[in-house]
């Protein structure tokens, strides 16, 4: 039947314009879930989704921004009710907090050990990403390691983009306050001495009490 | 610590803080730019900070870079994934729903119309599980009031005065011939989704109730029998006795609960397609 040799050619289309990305999928998938099983679920499910509708994609548009934003939604719908993700909404009344924190992260950062990144595991940084909530760490991974712009972002995420940039603000304003407590519990970076690690709070308050044998 | 008159906008230093990320992201436009590094040019207190922000934002990126490096376990597929896709895109062909959409997609519609009627007997009784259709014919059996009434308003203009109470466009399908004649129409509610509802009479006394929603996330799963019409795909299942036909128009999904048989449910369905095509 010629419908089979159809069925087949679409498939290796498919195949050639999806697969490309599966890498990328899993990287992101594997930070939304935090789980590897869960991941390849959600993949699964996103790639066969797009394959139903791929006669809906419009040839010669970004296929990329597309595959993103069919795994987006099915993590949204189906993943996201279950894993009990902290959502925005909850997450607004630390933000006052975030400002103050993160201008301790800031001078952290300003700090001549600014080296500090360099001894950072990757282990860290998934930790770090994995640490902040999902609305964020979703505009995070889509803007620094998949490269989207704000308004594919917008489009992928169905928000405005005033909205994208004000939650990869304050994603990567976490994301920098997560790094540079584990660089300073981890010992690479100094707790800043004299009675810095009161003052400043949160950030160096564990390393002062680690230096104090206080735990 | 903008100094001077300047044509173009101009920035405060309060606005520069949350404006750095998308300068460094190179989100802005040309006109924009310049104020902004007019801006820093002027101001020493913040060009300190943007330098700090930069040097932060490419420390950051090349340690995510090098956390995602290709190889890294966590950002490469792994082979089992790459299986699991490959055989589910397998039994994907073998699908009943998939034989429908592919096959039949370059029949034509008359041609169609003859394979419904015999793909009745295979399908026959397809029941609905989908909780918006499950409330569309709860909505549509219970016989809501109609806001807008055809005997006073102009058939026309319903959809408009919809329209502006909705955040989409409901337009209507037009449907063409067996003489089916709009009586009215109302806002509803699908679940939480705002939905308009439109009621339809046939000749022989027959009430069809049309849900019309707005979609964009795909949230209403494809379910029921695939029909194949034109280029577009309607679904038919049935519900409490209703037949109820859906299908998807970009970002707007259709739901027409109706009293007909399947056959002549389709070919209404149609009717609507092949003009609007």
């Amino acid at each position: 039947m010629s419908s089979s040799r159809a069925i087949e050619s679409t498939r290796r289309e498919f195949e050639a314009l999806a697969l490309p990305h599966l890498d990328g999928l899993y990287a992101a998938a594997l930070r939304l879930t935090k789980n590897p099983g869960d991941a390849e679920d959600l993949v699964q499910d996103a790639v066969l989704r797009a394959f139903r509708f791929f006669d809906k994609f419009e040839r010669g548009t970004n296929i990329k921004a597309w595959l993103y934003k069919i795994l987006t939604n099915t993590f949204i719908n189906r993943y996201r009710r279950t894993t009990k993700e902290r959502n925005i909404v909850e997450d607004e009344r630390d933000s006052v907090q975030d400002r103050l924190v993160s201008r301790d992260a800031a001078d952290v950062a300003e700090d001549p050990e600014r080296a500090f990144f360099d001894r950072l595991l990757s282990d860290d940084v998934l930790r770090a990403i994995d640490s902040i909530p999902v609305d964020f760490r979703l505009a995070v991974i889509l803007a620094d390691l998949q490269d989207f712009s704000y308004k594919e972002i917008a489009d992928i995420l169905d928000v405005p983009v005033g909205t994208v940039m004000s939650r990869l603000f304050r994603g990567r304003r976490l994301l920098q306050k997560q790094l540079a407590e584990y660089a300073a519990s981890s010992g690479v970076l100094h707790a800043g001495g004299d009675d810095g690690s009161i003052r400043d709070g949160s950030i160096h308050l564990d390393a002062w009490k680690r230096k104090h044998g206080i735990s | 610590m903008t100094q001077g008159a300047t044509s173009r906008t101009t920035f405060e230093c309060n606005d520069v803080d949350r404006l750095l990320e998308p300068y460094l992201d190179g989100e802005f436009g040309d006109d924009d730019r310049a104020s902004l590094e007019a801006h820093l040019s002027a101001c020493a207190g913040c060009r300190e900070g943007a330098a700090s922000a930069m040097a932060f934002r490419s420390a950051l990126r090349a340690r995510l870079r090098e956390a995602f490096a290709t190889g890294a376990a966590h950002a490469t597929a792994p082979d089992s994934l790459r299986r699991r896709i490959s055989a589910a895109l397998d039994a994907e062909a073998e699908r009943p729903a998939a034989w429908w959409r592919r096959i039949l997609s370059p029949l034509p519609v008359a041609a169609m119309a003859a394979c419904v009627a015999g793909a009745l007997v295979v399908f026959a009784g397809h029941r609905a599980t989908d909780p918006l259709v499950e409330e569309a014919v709860r909505k549509h059996a219970r016989d809501l009031p109609l806001e807008l009434s055809t005997a006073s308003i102009a058939p026309e203009v319903i959809p408009g005065m919809l329209a502006s109470k909705l955040d989409f466009n409901p337009k209507p399908p037009a449907f063409r011939g067996d003489g089916v004649k709009l009586v009215g129409a109302r806002l509803a509610q699908l679940r939480d989704w705002p939905a308009a509802y439109m009621r339809y009479e046939t000749p022989r006394g027959g009430r069809l109730g049309l849900f019309i929603i707005d979609d964009p996330n795909r949230r209403v799963a494809d379910e029921g029998h695939a029909v194949r019409a034109g280029a577009e795909t309607i679904w038919v299942m049935n519900m409490r006795g209703y037949n109820v036909a859906v299908w998807r128009r970009n970002e707007i999904v259709y739901s027409l609960v109706s009293d007909l048989d399947e056959a002549d449910l389709v070919r209404l369905v149609e009717t609507a397609q092949s003009v609007e095509r």
